[in-house]
């Protein structure tokens, strides 16, 4: 199998992942390829990580962003 | 009428696939979003300490775990026993790369244009994982931002 390492993009304000050029969630452009940690949130409202990462939204998300 | 349960929620480790932990999180997602499983789990966390596993946050017991493992691909087993948030918390809080840093340190330049260079830590972002030196022997002090892993601590410079 290739090793084709595709480049995610994660918001740097809010960690979520990023399909498009713009964070749905900020609206904003800012952000970055370099993460680590992966995180998908279900169910926001009963989840004790969403809240520890202050997360409203079910989604996936990167831990750690530079 | 609302669910009254409040318990705190519990944490399995599921064994995936080598290097399909992502996958495997996602494919939860899927799972759950499409009715595939009926059993619910509030988010999956998959540090990259952590190579063969992902975490998943759940209100439910290990058997009902189990089952859903059986409906996602890539997901090989549950290991037997549950553990608490609090004692995988630290993998959502990851320690900053600029701990052990402070304004004064004398650092080396691991990485980029001024490699090999000494400078003194000027500022540090540790929400950024940045710091802000000066180059030691420059004569012209220019702050530089960098990363905090593309430094090397000399000299911790807190001698007062
Ligand atoms: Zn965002």
């Amino acid at each position: 199998m290739a090793a084709t390492k595709k480049l995610v993009k994660v918001c740097r304000d809010c960690h979520r992942v990023v399909d498009g050029e713009s964070c749905v969630i900020c609206g904003t452009m800012n952000l970055s390829t370099d993460w680590a940690g992966y995180l998908v949130i279900i169910d926001p409202e009963r989840s004790e990580v969403a809240k520890k990462m202050n997360i409203k939204l079910p989604g996936r998300y990167a831990l750690k962003v530079r | 009428m609302m669910e009254m349960e409040q318990s705190a929620s519990r944490i399995f480790a599921i064994k995936t696939t080598s290097k399909q932990e992502r996958t495997v999180a996602d494919n939860i997602k899927k799972a759950i979003d499409t009715g595939a499983s009926d059993v619910k789990v509030t988010a999956v966390i998959v540090p990259d300490e952590l190579k063969g596993y992902v975490l998943v946050e759940t209100h439910e017991s290990l058997p009902r775990i189990e089952q859903l493992v059986e409906k996602v691909a890539h997901a090989r087993s549950v290991i037997k026993g549950e553990t608490a948030l609090s004692e995988v918390g630290h993998f959502l809080v990851p320690k900053p790369v600029v701990s052990g840093i402070s304004e004064g340190t004398i650092v080396e330049l691991i990485a980029g244009p001024f490699k090999g260079e000494k400078a003194v830590v000027k500022r540090i972002d540790a929400g950024k994982e940045e710091i802000t030196v000066e180059l030691y022997e420059s004569v012209l002090p220019i702050p530089i931002t960098v990363r905090g892993d593309n430094v090397r601590v000399v000299d911790k410079g807190d001698l007062s």
